[in-house]
């Protein structure tokens, strides 16, 4: 048997060929490597790795074995990279991958519809029946702000910062949505939690304002954009859920595992969602303060409404499931 | 060590650092785990990177206000999101597991198969984020704690682990060590130590000025007594007590061809011994 010291001393010379090749992908990336560099790299990467197996089996101390370990590891971290995401399967997520995810998950998005909707219609109709009973849910400085806001002479200021506003549409409410997917790992109760709370919330300043005689405005003014965002908080509650019930009904595999497996369609679900969520930001900012006639947005509204269920319901179907 | 027993129930649990994978090329490759600590760290300097990029901007778009109201304080706020939901999923996904601070400490996140993070598992563990955030990463320390690997929630969701990555470094050569005597033939018996306990010892020897002497001392104290009892060594009295290093070293020198599968060439010396101890540990007080 060769000694370690022999073996060493043989095997030096392509380990340190190896770890220069390493730097070179580090560095560079594989395009600008030669042919001939880089069937150098695979065919180190083997020897390299059999190398291991027998410093390993010989037992020739630990700071070899780790040497070549990490050699290896980084040969493997280089040779399995993923391949780079790009913008065009961004647009195929959006336009296929996204809506076929969401349909083959629907229930889960029926269920944290359920527990946003209705508490928001409840609220709401209670509310415009007894507006003071607002007060019991959001502080009274809160709802003065929203009248002035929302009251006829003060509406048209609304259009002077769109473009801040914007932002804080992006901020706030894509924030809100990522955060009802997220509480959905602390087995689905901070989504629920969410949900229940974003829809009472939300119900009770629709009653509030309406009772108080601003519906024309506030109507008018959230029908747009109010399609994508609204659905989008369900489509991202949904996503909660399954992480919830991925944790909590395993089924044949460890909870760990079944949260892992099952996640990766619920995060694709909370992208989408996020996605829809900046659509409504921009609506919201530039098109629903815009000085227009009620009439046109509420047709505009309607056909957004339509535009977001075809969405979800249509796209990407037909075609080979991927 | 191997040698010594450690099932005594009364020995504390050890915390696994490392993480063991099978690749393609059927090796099993070991990481070592990046442990809360540098974690920490890392998450700190992103933070502070995160601070200072809004600042920056915060100060350009307070002047910019004065040219075109509304769109310098939108772009700020949707950079703001941009620090709160993306910075780390962004850098993790396209960066190969990497943000700033992590880079810094030398850490990155993989999944667990070993193979670079995917953008989905990127976006994962970090949305998820928001749940270990509570209360202050706590969920995300118990989970660290208690699910093995130090995996917080999101890790959990995404299948990825944190590991170290140490600067790849060849050892150096195994130190060649004339100075010190083999053992006399006739103070030990015929038991040959395996090859096991001798390479444990080279590494000993090879790294003993990591710590201390009194520490090297007591850490090679128990190989030398358990040892000093398998050779059946009739040398000075006292000797393996006094100059555990010294003796270790010299059963390596003593066995260490055998090591190779040479014959065996046991010498035979005897000069004075406690004289060659003292030189054999001065060697171990300084490098």
């Amino acid at each position: 048997m060769i000694s370690k010291r022999e073996y060493r001393r043989k095997r030096q010379a392509d380990w340190t060929r190896f770890e220069a090749l390493i730097h070179k992908v580090d560095n560079k990336g594989w395009k600008k490597l030669s042919g001939n560099d880089a069937s150098q790299f695979s065919q180190l990467f083997r020897e390299v790795c059999h190398d291991l197996s027998i410093v390993r089996t010989r037992d020739w101390g630990a700071g070899l074995t780790s040497y070549l370990n990490d050699l290896v590891t980084k040969g493997h971290n280089i040779f399995y990279k993923a391949p780079p995401t790009r913008s065009h399967d961004f647009f195929a997520f959006l336009s296929r991958g996204f809506p076929r995810i969401f349909r083959r998950n629907i229930g889960f998005f029926i269920t944290a519809a359920a527990m946003f909707f209705l508490p928001l219609l409840i609220t709401w109709i209670v509310v415009q029946n007894r507006p003071e009973l607002a007060t019991r849910i959001l502080p009274v400085q809160q709802l003065d702000q929203m009248e002035d806001m929302y009251a006829e002479a003060e509406f048209e200021e609304f259009g002077t910062d769109r473009a801040a506003m914007g932002g804080f549409y992006v901020m706030n409410n894509v924030g809100i949505a990522l955060r009802c997917f997220a509480m959905g790992v602390l087995l689905g109760t901070g989504t629920v939690y969410l949900l229940l709370t974003n829809g009472i919330v939300i119900g009770a300043t629709f009653g509030y304002l309406i009772g108080k005689g601003h519906g024309e405005n506030l109507l008018s003014f959230v029908v747009s954009h109010g399609s994508f965002e609204l659905t989008a908080i369900a489509v991202a509650g949904g996503a909660g859920l399954m992480l919830g019930e991925a944790i909590v009904h395993p089924g044949q595999r460890t909870r760990i595992d079944s949260l892992r497996t099952r996640g990766l369609e619920a995060v694709q679900i909370a992208g989408g969602a996020a996605v829809m969520l900046m659509v409504a930001a921009m609506i919201e900012a530039f098109w629903s303060p815009a000085p227009i006639a009620d009439e046109i947005k509420y047709t505009a509204g309607g056909m957004l409404w339509l535009l977001v269920i075809l969405y979800l319901t249509l796209a990407g179907r037909g075609e080979e499931v991927a | 060590m191997s040698s010594l027993d450690l099932t005594s129930s009364d020995v504390p649990a050890i915390v696994e650092l490392h993480s063991a994978i099978e690749t393609p090329e059927n090796v099993v490759l070991t990481y070592r785990l990046a442990g809360p600590a540098l974690r920490l760290w890392a998450y700190v300097i992103d933070t502070v990177i995160r601070g200072i990029v809004l600042f920056v901007a915060a100060i350009v778009a307070e002047i910019s206000e004065m040219a075109i109201e509304g769109v310098p304080m939108g772009l700020w706020l949707v950079l703001l999101f941009l620090m709160e939901w993306g910075y780390f999923a962004i850098f993790e996904g396209f960066f190969r597991g990497k943000t700033i601070g992590k880079h810094a400490m030398s850490i990155r996140v993989i999944q667990e198969a070993g193979y670079p993070i995917s953008f989905w598992s990127a976006l994962m563990r970090n949305f998820l984020r928001a749940a270990d955030m509570i209360p202050l990463y706590g969920i995300g320390f118990i989970s660290a704690f208690t699910s093995g690997k130090f995996r917080r929630l999101g890790d959990l969701a995404a299948g990825t682990v944190v590991i170290e990555e140490r600067k790849v470094q060849l050892p150096r050569e195994p130190i060649i060590l004339e100075k010190i005597q083999p053992l006399s033939r006739t103070d030990i018996g015929t038991y040959v130590p395996p090859h096991k306990t001798l390479t444990l010892i080279e590494e000993f020897l090879q790294r003993r000025f990591v710590v201390t002497h009194q520490r090297g001392h007591e850490l090679a104290a128990r190989l030398a007594a358990v040892l000093a009892k398998k050779l059946n060594f009739q040398g000075e009295a006292n000797f393996v007590e006094e100059y555990p290093m010294a003796f270790l070293a010299r059963v390596y020198v003593t066995f260490h061809r055998t090591m190779n599968n040479d014959a065996d060439e046991i010498h035979d010396h005897h000069p004075d011994q406690r004289q060659q101890a003292v030189a054999g540990e001065a060697m171990f007080t300084s490098p």
